[in-house]
Order: C-alpha cells, then sequence, then structure tokens
C-alpha cells in the first residue's frame, strides 16, 4: 500500500477562457469573462499522486485534514477514484485553488492559490496517531504539498523520520524549507517543487551544474535519489550510481494543462517502483506521465496505454557515475 | 455483488479512549452518524452511533416512556450529556456488527435491515477497518 500524506488538500477548479483582459484599465466598470469550460476535482500534491495510484490499480490511502463543504467534496471525489480516505475532520474549509487558462497561453496559466485553514494542535495529534497506525501497512509514504497555517515547516521531517523507524520508504514532493528540512531525514526520493523559487535549500538550480551540485548535497544527507526539473521538458535524476538526463521530446505548443504534470510525474514512478522497476526505469515511465498528463486538458492523463506510448518521446542519458 | 464493490472506502474513525465531545465534534465536521471504533492497529473494535449518544444522555426511565415529550424540558438531558462529554467512547459504544471484504450483498443487505444498522463497516481478514456501507450504497445500486 502506498501512503499519501496531504496536509492542506484543495478543491482544483479550472476555467477555460477563450481570452482573459487582466488589466482593468478601460471604459467599462467591470470585465466579466465567460468560462468555456469548467472543472473542479480533488487536489493538492499528496491527493493527486494517490488519483493517479488508484487509478493504475496501485492500493493507495489519502491523509490528511479536511473542513466544511469543500471538504466533503474532496472526500467524495477520492472515495469515487478508488483512493481510501483516512482524514482528520477540522472546523473551517479547506481551500479552493483556481487555475484560468487562456486559448493559445495554455503555457502560462494564471493561478489563484489560498492559505488554507488553520490546523488546531488536538487535529495535529489526532492525525499522528493516525499516520503510526496506518504506517505500520504501507510500504511507501509520499509526503508532499504546501504546508497549512498553524503546522511547523519541519513537519516532514519528523513525519519522514517516523516512517523510516517503521521500516517505510520515505518519498517526498514539496518545495522550499519544509523540503530541505525532510531532506535532513534522508529520505528515499525527493522531487523538490521548484516552480516558486530555483532553488533546493540554500542552492540555486538554475543550470544542470547547480542542479548536480543541490542533488549532492541531499545524497550527503543521507537521500537516496533527488529528482530536479532542469526545465519544463526536461529532469535530471542524481543517485549515488551516478546521473540520468531525461528529455521529453515534445513541442511545447501540444501542451494543455500543466498543474498535475508534476504529481502525475511522481505517481508514475511509484507505480513502476511498486512493480520491481529499477529506479532510473521508473522515472523515464513517470516523464511519460507527466508528459502524457499535460498532453490533455485534464489534470492528470490516467491511461496507461497512453503513457506507454508517451514513452517514446521521453530519451534517457546516462551521464556519469559519482 | 461482494462488500469489496460496495464500500466506501472511508477510514474515518475513533479509537476506545476519544473521548465523547471529540466523538462529537467528529460526527458534526464529518456529517457521519455513524462512526466505528478501532484500536492501535486499526482493527475493528466496536462502532458509535448518534442513537447510541441520544439514548445514553436519557433518563433510565425512558424506556417505560417511550416519548420524551413527557420531559418538562432538555435541561436533564443536557446535564447528562455534559457529564458524559469527558468520558471515553469505550464506556458507550456497541459490539461489533461486521462484514467482510468477500460478503455478499444479500447477507449485507440481511444484516442492515435486521440489526436496523445505517451503516455497516467492513473489515479484512485480520479484522481491519477497510471501508464501511450504508443503507444508501446499496439502495442506489439497486435501483440503477
Amino acid at each position: 500500500m502506498i501512503l499519501t500524506v496531504t496536509l492542506n488538500p484543495t478543491l482544483d477548479k479550472f476555467y477555460w477562457v477563450d481570452h482573459l483582459p487582466l488589466s482593468l484599465e478601460r471604459a467599462e466598470e467591470e470585465i466579466l469573462i465567460r468560462a468555456r469550460k469548467s472543472s473542479a476535482s480533488a487536489g493538492g500534491k499528496g491527493i493527486n499522486v494517490s488519483i493517479f495510484l488508484a487509478c493504475m490499480g496501485v492500493e493507495t490511502v489519502a491523509m490528511g485534514f479536511l473542513a466544511g463543504h469543500t471538504g466533503q467534496i474532496i472526500l467524495r471525489d477520492l472515495l469515487e477514484k478508488g483512493v481510501t480516505a483516512n482524514f482528520v475532520w477540522i472546523e473551517g474549509e479547506n481551500r479552493t485553488n483556481v487555475t484560468i487558462i487562456e486559448k493559445g497561453k495554455e503555457y502560462h496559466p494564471v493561478k489563484i492559490h489560498e492559505e488554507g485553514p488553520r490546523i488546531p494542535s488536538h487535529a495535529q495529534e489526532i492525525f499522528l496517531r493516525k499516520y503510526r497506525r496506518t504506517l505500520k501497512r504501507a510500504e511507501y509514504v509520499v509526503l508532499a504539498g504546501a504546508i497549512p497555517p498553524g503546522i511547523p515547516d519541519t513537519v516532514y521531517k519528523e513525519l519522514a523520520r517516523e516512517a523510516k523507524e517503521a521500516g517505510v520508504r520515505v518519498v517526498v514532493h514539496a518545495g522550499r524549507r519544509p523540503l530541505w528540512e525532510a531532506v535532513k531525514a534522508g529520505p528515499f526520493f525527493v522531487k523538490p517543487d521548484v516552480r516558486e523559487e530555483l532553488m533546493v535549500g540554500d542552492m540555486p538550480v538554475r543550470t544542470e551544474e547547480e542542479i548536480i551540485a543541490a542533488g549532492r548535497r541531499a545524497l550527503d544527507h543521507g537521500c537516496q535519489a533527488c529528482l530536479i526539473s532542469h526545465h519544463v521538458t526536461g529532469d535530471v535524476l542524481i543517485t549515488p550510481e551516478g546521473i540520468w538526463e531525461y528529455e521529453a521530446k515534445v513541442p511545447l505548443t501540444k501542451f494543455k494543462n500543466l498543474v498535475g504534470a508534476d504529481d502525475a510525474l511522481v505517481g508514475g514512478v511509484l507505480y513502476r517502483l511498486a512493480q520491481g522497476d529499477r529506479l532510473p526505469d521508473a522515472v523515464r515511465f513517470g516523464m511519460a506521465a507527466a508528459v502524457a498528463s499535460a498532453e490533455v486538458e485534464p489534470k492528470m492523463c490516467l491511461s496507461p496505454a497512453v503513457i506507454e506510448h508517451e514513452m517514446r518521446a521521453v530519451e534517457v542519458q546516462f551521464k556519469e557515475g559519482l | 455483488m461482494k462488500a469489496r464493490d460496495l464500500m466506501r472506502r472511508d477510514l474515518t474513525s475513533v479509537e476506545p479512549d476519544t473521548l465523547i465531545y471529540e466523538v462529537v465534534y467528529l460526527m458534526e465536521q464529518s456529517g457521519l452518524s455513524t462512526l466505528p471504533v478501532v484500536d492501535e492497529e486499526g482493527r475493528l473494535v466496536g462502532i458509535i452511533t448518534e442513537h447510541d449518544l441520544i439514548h445514553a444522555a436519557l433518563p433510565e426511565y425512558f424506556d417505560m416512556l417511550h416519548s420524551i415529550s413527557f420531559l418538562p424540558n432538555l435541561n436533564q438531558i443536557q446535564r447528562r450529556l455534559k457529564e458524559m462529554a469527558f468520558r471515553p467512547v469505550s464506556e458507550y459504544m456497541k459490539e461489533v456488527i461486521s462484514v467482510h471484504l468477500d460478503d455478499e450483498d444479500l447477507h449485507i443487505a440481511d444484516l442492515l435491515i435486521r440489526k436496523r444498522l445505517k451503516q455497516i463497516p467492513v473489515v479484512d481478514g485480520e479484522g481491519h477497518l477497510v471501508g464501511v456501507i450504508r443503507r444508501i450504497d446499496i439502495l442506489s445500486r439497486l435501483i440503477r
């Protein structure tokens, strides 16, 4: 079973519009934008990974905090998609993240992310008890996404330590300080989220050399593998066995929705690891899942056949041993 | 159809030492009127329902009256509920009635009707809670 932790779940709302006038400096008093199409689904990095895995037939349990009407919608969507839900209910309302995708500018969507509800300390204690209990049945745990108000940035480090002590492999899919703190616990695999700033810990990751240096630093802390995006269609995998470069030969103009592609990548890697693949091969499948997801309007491509087909576009190069 | 095909994979639950005020809070926030009770290993050890809590809060002579319209007000029930608030759920939970992943729909429907349950927990071979089946889950399947 693969356990995912999403401390700050979201209802992801997408609007597809023909034109998005963002300036209010017009004669009209207001701007009315009509959506050509819209959709809403359960989200947050860990939840997306769980949805991907459940659709591939892998047993997965999603954990975190749910609140209010939005929490009910998130739960319903997860259950309908075959994800086992083990959440702590709190007062308030889960966040809604809005993405507006303009025709012809799919590569540059406009995003509005809410902060999410504050997590009271007694709810954190209940979560920890449930987490320890669920770890007993897990092979992997994925610690993913933003940290909600009320929870310290060191939370992933603590959760990673608990999982390691329980003999569970830890995957961290997050950004900024929560990621780097978790790296110090020596997780199995890290996928830094570098969307907001091109940094991993205090190290820039703008160039290939910088990416490799940051990856090596993560390995020094006991990580077994670090996968960092070089650019939209290129990733670098750094492990003690060596460095692999992945390049998806796909024109950016084919992309329709980039939200969720990163989560499909992590889901794809775990799906193949659970089937017994070596990590470099699993990452190639993950890259194909990410590319296939970016090429469809829904958040993720959930068709194994389409992902398999997309693997032809992913080139892998073993760069060097460390 | 088997339990595994009918169940909601929702593991919302409490532990035997969860306090009654926490149970009420969870029922209010989650919208669930029945909660499974699990031990530290995640094994099902009981269930607690809104009905159990209401019944426990009613005066002992209620069974003879059959209606709370005989009470002058709700003060007595409120006082009793406040006394219960910091007691553990283990003092009020019911015996375990559950089904297994491979149990058939007819058996599940029979239990729900005969035991007058709104939902029934589903357990795996080792007794771990793996889901729940509500009456509506069976009704909606049958009406399709």
